[in-house]
């Protein structure tokens, strides 16, 4: 039996999972708050808590995401792109393109039938479709970032946003506020906002007919029907949609290593 | 007589008064979240300042982009014919005006006294003053001072992000690294500058250059505007109000224009706007 672990040390959250020769044994999801080596290890720890394991029971560990380098273990580094594509290539074998809105860039990778990347657009020199904006929005609106899903799901009159800049709309959100405009509406709005851009990052790349959306933003409800609807797909959603880079990392990884015994 | 031009930018309202002579008066004060209700407000300041009731004003013109809220303006004309006005008044011989405002930025070609071409910003906030604002707020510094502080710099900090809210992340990372402010300042100073001379590159920069708006009270921003551009610019001693000076140029005129009889007072009543009588 071999044990493996991905690291996924992305810009706000670090994200780690144990998987064995079959199955994802778990996962552990904590922010980064600042300090990304000690978040990378506290979530190992912890991951390696859950499925009872020791750091010396693992085969091979493999790292990605803006902080990877930051893991204090010995692990491997993998880029994030390459492991996205491989975590839904392991979820979805059927999807050949994924959509990922993270916190700091937004993401459209399409994939072969072996999960390798065929194609990628990202965005990631402006905010406008990212994750961010939902994090500000939300601090604007007072409300938790995970209640911003449903609220938009009840919106019947969604505000239009006159640019996709995201400092001008979060301007244009408390104008909006001021006016008397139902939160609810206002979130929707912004979720539409950002579909179009994603939907133009789609269309660039081709749009594939079966399409999984994964990162932070999969999280939200309300996005992911706003950019089915935007783009006409039914999109997969993993179970847990910020595990998936850290998946790709384990499985990788041990690709990479070739069967060590 | 008397005429009044009022300029409600996204971030500042302006007020100018002005005679057969010259200004009177100028103000300038925050438009504040509920902009357009405030307009008589400001007039009001001005008139107080200027020793003048409402009914000695002859002409109003509203500019800004919240001009169609003045319910007491006789007329409204856009902010860039506005600005090309008042910065023609100020420098006749300005050939390209760099407006740097609040919430967005534009580049305006004048020859003999008239637009020939304009260009604009407003759907991304980096290459506007509002770049500045949030940098301001993030070192939790004043936005008055931190273009002296990044002139202080002499090396000013590498700043590969052009968005704005990327920026903000990128400034405290390098906080984190151990750069100093003024370093960090510098650096943000001089992309901003990058991305507004790229910008107005597009219309020909010619001399004379004037800058105006918030941007130009920024002395580490025009200095590094000017390093960009290769010669020196000019700078209004109040840079804020060439809009609604503009617009006072422009009330004198449509003022002489308007025929005697016509002359007869309008009924004109100094209130506010509410935001709800109004379907937009």
């Amino acid at each position: 039996m071999l044990y493996k672990a991905g690291l996924d040390i992305g810009s706000v959250m670090a994200k780690a999972v144990i998987m064995d020769d079959r199955d994802i044994l778990s996962y552990s999801i904590r922010p980064i708050n600042g300090n990304f080596a000690a978040a990378a290890g506290a979530v190992l720890e912890e991951t390696l808590a859950k499925a009872g394991l020791f750091l010396e029971k693992l085969d091979v560990i493999g790292s990605t995401g803006l902080g990877a380098s930051f893991l204090s273990c010995p692990h491997m580094e993998i880029t994030d792109v390459a492991c996205q594509g491989r975590g839904i290539n392991y979820l979805f074998p059927s999807a050949r393109m994924v959509i990922e809105v993270g916190d700091q860039s937004s993401r459209v990778i399409k994939l072969t039938e072996k999960g390798k990347i065929a194609d990628c657009i990202i965005n990631d020199r402006c905010a406008a479709g990212s994750g961010r904006i939902l994090q500000i929005i939300a601090k604007v609106l007072r409300i938790n970032i995970n209640e911003l899903g449903g609220l938009s799901l009840k919106s019947t009159n969604s505000v239009r946003f006159s640019t996709g800049c995201s400092v001008f709309a979060e301007t244009e959100a408390i104008s909006r506020i001021a006016e008397g405009t139902k939160m609810e509406d206002i979130i929707a709005g912004l979720h539409y906002a950002m579909a179009i851009k994603i939907y133009g990052m789609a269309q660039k790349a081709k749009l594939e007919d079966i399409c999984a959306f994964t990162g932070g933003g999969a999280k939200n409800l309300g996005l992911v029907k706003m950019i089915g609807e935007t783009i006409g797909k039914n999109l997969l959603v993993p179970e847990e949609p910020f595990i998936t880079g850290a998946i790709g990392a384990a499985l990788m990884a041990l690709e990479k290593a070739g069967s060590p015994c | 007589m008397f005429f009044a031009g009022i300029d409600i930018g996204s971030t500042i309202t302006k007020v100018v008064i002005k005679n057969e002579e010259g200004i009177l008066v100028s103000t300038a004060q925050p438009t504040g979240a509920e902009h357009r209700r405030l307009a008589h407000e400001v007039i009001k300041g001005a008139l107080k300042k200027a020793g003048l009731t409402f009914d000695q004003i002859d002409f109003i013109v509203a500019t800004g982009y919240g001009r169609i809220n003045v319910p007491f303006a006789d007329a409204q004309v856009s902010e860039i014919t506005c600005h090309m006005r008042g910065v023609s008044w100020l420098f006749p011989g300005v050939s390209t005006v760099i407006d740097i405002g609040g919430q967005d930025c534009k580049g305006i070609k004048v020859a003999g006294g008239r637009m020939r071409n304009f260009i604009m910003n407003d759907k991304c906030a980096a290459g506007t003053g509002r770049f500045l604002e949030v940098i301001s707020d993030t070192l939790g510094l004043k936005l008055e001072d931190i273009g002296e502080i990044s002139l202080r710099s002499d090396n000013p900090a590498g700043v590969s992000k052009t968005c704005t809210i990327f920026a903000e992340q990128e400034v405290l990372l390098r906080l984190s690294e151990g750069v100093s402010v003024e370093d960090i300042l510098a650096g943000l100073h001089k992309a901003l500058a990058g991305r507004i001379h790229s910008m107005v590159s597009k219309i020909k920069i010619e001399k004379d250059v004037v800058i105006t708006g918030g941007g130009a009270k920024n002395a580490g921003l025009c200095k590094y505007l000017e390093e960009r551009i290769g010669f020196p610019v000019l700078i209004p001693s109040e840079p804020l109000i060439t809009g609604a000076l503009g617009a006072s140029i422009l009330a004198q005129e449509m003022a002489a224009k308007t025929s005697a009889d016509e002359q007869v007072k309008k009924e004109r009543k100094l209130e506010a706007v509410t935001f709800f009588d109004k379907e937009d």
